[in-house]
């Protein structure tokens, strides 16, 4: 009876939305992870409305993967409480967010490339034949067809993940979710390996996934999808929740800078380069394995040149391309004007050093010592003659520690006992120990504590006063206006602008890091 | 690490003396250093390809082929210089080659070099056409066999490599991009070691000194037929694992492998000793690789969880 | 037209070009190849290996190895032998060889996937300890005497084929229906493919990959049944390097390392590859330690025609 009058007012008020449910479908509260020398999320809280889109912002290392993790119960939290629809739930394990109806589509697919996409659904859940052991096959394929026509997608449900397109792998991820009678599905960059075209088919998927009443937590960096498809919009920054609102209640510059500014960088100045030196590194129309193209790009000595740009725009790979760590396919590279071999090993000799986003997996060896690993790029340089003298490293290293102020107790405690701050010091040691003139950064200052920021940005410029060049790469906007002399702007892979020191501010940079609308 | 495991061999020497009356005579004890020598002597370059996080599953079946051109060398010239130097060559170029497969064609190492092991070992078998070729002169079975100033003369090849190999891990920047290979190899790529040359470097290494041990080898027992050196695959391994040498990288060293050595050879002596069938003696070597490797794993385990 | 015939050739998988390829070249230099009594003879050679290789091609996929198989085949052999000449029933000996094996198997599936040890040096280690029994208990020596119930079920023919070849089909029809029908299958594909996946989707992944190499002993052991009633006799070390060949086959046959990417046909035209290859070279009296070193070098071929193409 109730419901009888319930749909026919809403059938009265022609043309209009049905109105937002009340209760939130699912509700964290109070979130909080700690690991081992690392805050990943501090009471963070959040709701998600059946039949909405709940877009999840942050920066890498925000939280949003940890939170996520949390929710699919691969993680515990060590604070903080559930709700599934108003009433508490404990998420203690997958099986639990299962079978509250959580379904999370990680970036990297959980998807087995060579079952097909029926035994993919239904992985863990096979349906049994009277024969124990032996699967339905025929039940199976029916079933997971039904739900691929709810999807309207039409595929043959015999193939095989790997014989699928991207696109069509996640159509499978989605038909998964659903099949599980997912209520919260949890889209985590989903748009990143899409065309155009693809992407419109998606959101039609989503519409329709939100139409049956499901809660959609999506994670994204595209500002237009936020806009496009959002229905409510939250922010982590360091763990933290920054802000929570609904698209029309802000802008894409907005929401940028929010992800972006810290407060530190915003009081830090220095004083700026008038006279580049030499050509230090040149790059025409650098084109590289990993998808960099048409980069041209001049870093010269004395100078702090940044690399802006947002999440997926390739400035990591055109690092990695001018270091010699990827492969290049095009292009001309020159270091100090001389051309150099494509690999690490030459660009060391020839004066560079790269500082690389991952340290701990790319920049050091967590099992050696502190003196081993900020010795081990100059070994060439100190020993000539390829003889290690004990006494010579132990005073290199030393001074290399004092020098850098890296806070161990003694050269020969292990690397992975450092804090985050205090390892970065030794990868960029390492480069002082190689005798590098030219020093990239990628992301320098992330996931470091604000005292140890400060010495990076002090050590930067101490490098281009003794006449180093340095290219720097962040996501901070602050951070790039703060400290760079120059800055370019990446999109899409390649290079689309150039801002000097008086063109260096927050807003031009977003106007060229975005897509245009 | 070393300390707890001289104290092993201590005390397993302990052990032994108060169970056999043979073993705290001289010339057992020598002979004890002898075998250990041998066995480090295969086991010494493999070590450094362990170091480097890689494999060599070919040392043993190396060592077989290289004794086998050896012995030809030997009788077909009467020059022991000559067969010395094939049976190096010998050794050198399966290190070569599977260098080349691991460094060019990025063939995972185990499977590389246990294929070449089979290759190795069907040549060598093809070769000699189960013959025996036996009786070598005196100066050249001294090398195996004989003593100088009381000691093995093996003894002092395995010290000259111990020595060697020292200085190459802890006195040349090679031994140190070693380890920091086997520590982590993207770090080490991204740090301007040239990591291909340097894998190249070790696994030819292990392959020069598989030849080096298999012509002593062959001064030691006098003759030569085909796959007499399978059979030393796996103590050559134990001795590493014992030495306490990671077999994920950038963890041990030679000395460990030494001592390794000592404490495999004081097992098997002992087992002799005891008049424990000789036929037992594959399997406990087995085991030990086991519990070493046991170890090993269960270290590495705690230490991710720890940084995890 | 050219371009549509080029697509259909480019997937048959090349392990059966090879086939016929080696088929063709020893049928051209010999005659007596391609006889009757010669491919009979591969048939019967053939099924002892595919026995080994069937389980050698579920721990390949997931990403494992296990060298102990002709080891602990060997020692399986000498427990049958060893009961049938203490005159018990066969399939009681028989029995006692399937545990022989299973234990192995299961040892090796504890190393690996509970302890965390890399398969090659744990499978190393067993294969050192079952080597190491079998030639204490044995002396080195073969165990004959077997009686005649064994060599006779050997030498029988089914629906006029040989004994073995019938065992092998049996086995390969087994293997098939599990890796392709059954839950198990869908998981060994998943552990080798992507076990995260596994573990998301609540399923305790460890015990069935550690089934896997238990299947693998326990395969060794039933093989025994094969050798020991072709040779009549059991030997310590008859079957010694039998797990190269098992994984040269899987290899050749077209199942990769990762990406739990396994073909168990593949891995029937591979045993077949080996066979053959083997046969040949015999027939033309090539030494039987340049065939081992041939399989050797068809191995690493494989492997870089395998690398060349992931690489593309």
């Amino acid at each position: 009876m109730h419901r009888l009058m319930s749909s026919m007012s809403s059938g009265a008020v022609s043309g209009q939305v049905k109105s937002a449910p009340t209760a939130p479908l699912l509700e964290m509260r109070g979130i909080s992870k700690t690991f081992p020398g690392v805050r990943a999320l501090d009471d963070v809280s959040l709701e998600a409305y059946a039949g909405e889109v709940h877009m999840l912002l942050g920066q890498n290392g925000a939280g949003k993967s940890t939170l996520i993790k949390i929710l699919c119960g691969a993680y515990r939290p060590d604070r903080g409480e559930f709700l599934v629809d108003g009433r508490p739930a404990s998420i203690a394990s997958t099986a639990d967010a299962r079978r509250l109806g959580v379904a999370v589509i990680f970036q990297e697919f959980s998807l087995v490339p060579y079952l097909d996409i029926a035994q993919n659904i239904f992985l863990g859940r096979e349906f049994r034949s009277r024969i124990p052991g032996v699967i339905d096959r025929g039940r199976m394929h029916r079933e997971a067809q039904r739900t691929l026509a709810i999807l309207g997608v039409d595929l043959d449900t015999r193939l095989r993940i790997h014989q699928l397109g991207v696109a069509q792998q996640q159509m499978v991820e989605i038909a998964k979710a659903l099949s599980q009678n997912a209520r919260i599905l949890v889209m985590d960059e989903p748009t990143a390996a899409l065309s155009d075209r693809e992407i419109e088919r998606l959101f039609e998927q989503i519409r329709k996934l939100k139409q049956e009443g499901i809660a959609i937590i999506y994670i994204s960096h595209r500002m237009g999808e936020v806009f496009a498809l959002g229905d409510r919009i939250t922010l982590l920054r360091d763990g933290r929740k920054v802000a929570s609102m609904r698209p029309a209640d802000t802008t894409m510059d907005a929401l940028v800078r929010m992800m972006a500014g810290r407060e530190v960088s915003t009081t830090y100045r220095r004083g700026f380069c008038e006279n580049p030196g030499e050509v230090a590194i040149e790059a025409r129309a650098l084109e590289s394995a990993n998808g960099v193209r048409g980069a041209n790009l001049v870093v010269r000595a004395r100078e702090i040149v940044g690399l802006a740009g947002l999440v997926g725009a390739g400035r990591t790979e055109l690092a990695r391309a001018l270091f010699g760590a990827d492969r290049i396919t095009g292009g001309a590279l020159r270091l100090y004007g001389a051309a150099v071999a494509n690999n690490p090993a030459a660009s060391v000799r020839g004066g560079m050093g790269l500082v690389p986003e991952n340290r701990k997996a790319e920049g050091l060896a967590l099992g050696r010592s502190v003196q081993d690993n900020i010795l081990v790029a100059g070994l060439h340089r100190l020993f000539p003659n390829r003889w290690y003298q004990f006494r010579k490293a132990h005073r290199a290293a030393a001074d290399l520690i004092a020098r850098l102020s890296v806070a161990t107790p003694s050269p020969r405690r292990l690397a992975k006992f450092l804090s985050g701050g205090n390892q970065q010091k030794v990868v960029i040691g390492k480069w002082f120990n190689a005798g590098s003139r030219v020093f990239i950064f990628d992301e320098p200052t992330r996931g470091i504590d604000v005292a140890a920021k400060a010495e990076i940005y002090n050590i930067m410029e101490k490098l281009v006063a003794d006449g180093a060049a340095v290219l720097v790469i962040s996501s901070e906007l602050p951070e790039i206006v703060a400290v760079c002399d120059r800055a370019y702007v990446m999109r899409d892979k390649t290079i689309v602008g150039e801002l000097s020191r008086a063109e260096l501010t927050e807003e031009n940079i977003l106007k060229l890091a975005m897509h245009d609308g | 690490m070393i300390a707890r495991r001289l104290i092993g061999v201590l005390l397993l020497s302990a052990a032994l003396a108060l169970s056999a009356d043979a073993f705290p005579t001289t010339s057992n004890l020598l002979n004890v250093l002898r075998q250990a020598s041998l066995i480090f002597l295969a086991a010494s370059g493999v070590t450094l390809v362990i170091l480097a996080a890689g494999l060599d599953l070919s040392i043993g079946a190396n060592l077989g082929l290289s004794a086998c051109l050896t012995a030809a060398a030997i009788k077909a010239t009467g020059a022991i210089s000559v067969g010395a130097a094939a049976g190096l060559a010998c050794g050198t170029l399966i290190g070569i080659a599977n260098g080349l497969m691991v460094t060019q064609l990025r063939l995972p190492p185990f499977i590389a070099t246990y294929g070449m092991l089979w290759m190795v070992y069907g040549i060598n078998y093809w070769y000699m056409a189960g013959e025996t070729i036996y009786g070598f002169p005196a100066e050249f079975r001294a090398l195996g066999s004989g003593y100088f100033l009381g000691v093995p003369a093996p003894v002092y090849l395995m010290t000259a490599a111990l020595v060697a190999g020292g200085i190459f891990t802890r006195y040349t920047t090679f031994g140190h991009e070693v380890y920091a290979i086997g520590a982590n190899a993207e770090a080490a790529r991204l740090s301007g070691i040239p990591v291909r040359r340097r894998l190249m470097l070790v696994y030819t290494l292990s392959g020069a000194m598989a030849g080096l041990a298999g012509v002593v080898y062959l001064a030691r027992l006098n003759s030569a037929e085909a796959g007499i050196g399978d059979p030393l695959l796996l103590p050559a391994i134990a001795a590493v694992l014992i030495g306490g040498t990671s077999l994920f990288g950038g963890v041990g060293g030679l000395f460990g492998t030494l001592i390794g050595a000592v404490i495999l050879t004081l097992v098997l002596n002992g087992m002799n000793l005891l008049a424990i069938n000789a036929n037992w003696q594959p399997l406990v070597t087995g085991a030990i690789v086991l519990l070493a490797a046991w170890i090993d794993a269960a270290a590495r385990k705690r230490a991710e969880a720890r940084d995890a | 037209m050219v371009d549509a015939l080029a697509r259909r050739a480019a997937r048959i998988p090349g392990v059966a070009y090879l086939l016929v390829a080696l088929v063709l070249v020893f049928s051209i230099l010999t005659p007596r190849f391609a006889s009757a009594p010669n491919l009979f003879n591969i048939g019967t050679q053939s099924a002892i290996l595919l026995l080994l290789a069937l389980p050698m091609t579920f721990i390949i996929m997931t990403e494992g190895l296990d060298l102990s198989m002709g080891a602990v085949l060997g020692l399986a052999g000498v427990v049958l032998a060893m009961l049938l000449v203490n005159g018990s029933a066969l399939p009681l000996a028989l029995a006692a060889a399937l545990g022989v094996g299973l234990l192995f198997g299961a040892a090796n599936g504890l190393l690996v996937v509970i302890l965390g040890m890399p398969p090659f040096v744990a499978t190393l280690g067993t294969l050192g300890i079952a080597q190491g029994i079998a030639l204490a208990a044995t002396g080195g020596q073969s165990v004959v005497g077997i009686g005649n119930t064994l060599p006779s079920l050997y030498a029988s023919s089914w629906l006029g084929l040989p004994f073995s070849v019938v065992v092998g089909a049996a086995g390969y029809a087994v293997f098939h229906f599990v890796l392709y029908y059954t839950r198990f299958g869908n998981y060994v594909f998943a552990i080798g493919g992507n076990r995260e996946a596994l573990m998301l989707a609540g399923v305790r992944s460890r015990w069935y990959h550690l089934s896997i190499y238990s299947l693998g002993g326990l395969m060794a052991g039933f093989d025994a049944l094969l050798l020991t009633g072709r040779m009549s006799a059991g030997h310590p070390i008859a079957a010694m390097g039998m797990e190269f060949d098992a994984i040269a086959a899987v290899v050749v046959g077209g199942t990769e390392r990762q990406r739990g990417n396994g073909w168990l046909p593949g891995t029937v035209l591979g045993v077949l590859s080996v066979g053959v290859l083997k046969n040949g070279l015999n027939v033309l009296a090539v030494p039987s330690s340049l065939q081992v070193a041939s399989i050797g070098l068809l191995l690493i071929t494989a492997l870089l025609i395998d690398s060349i193409r992931r690489a593309k």
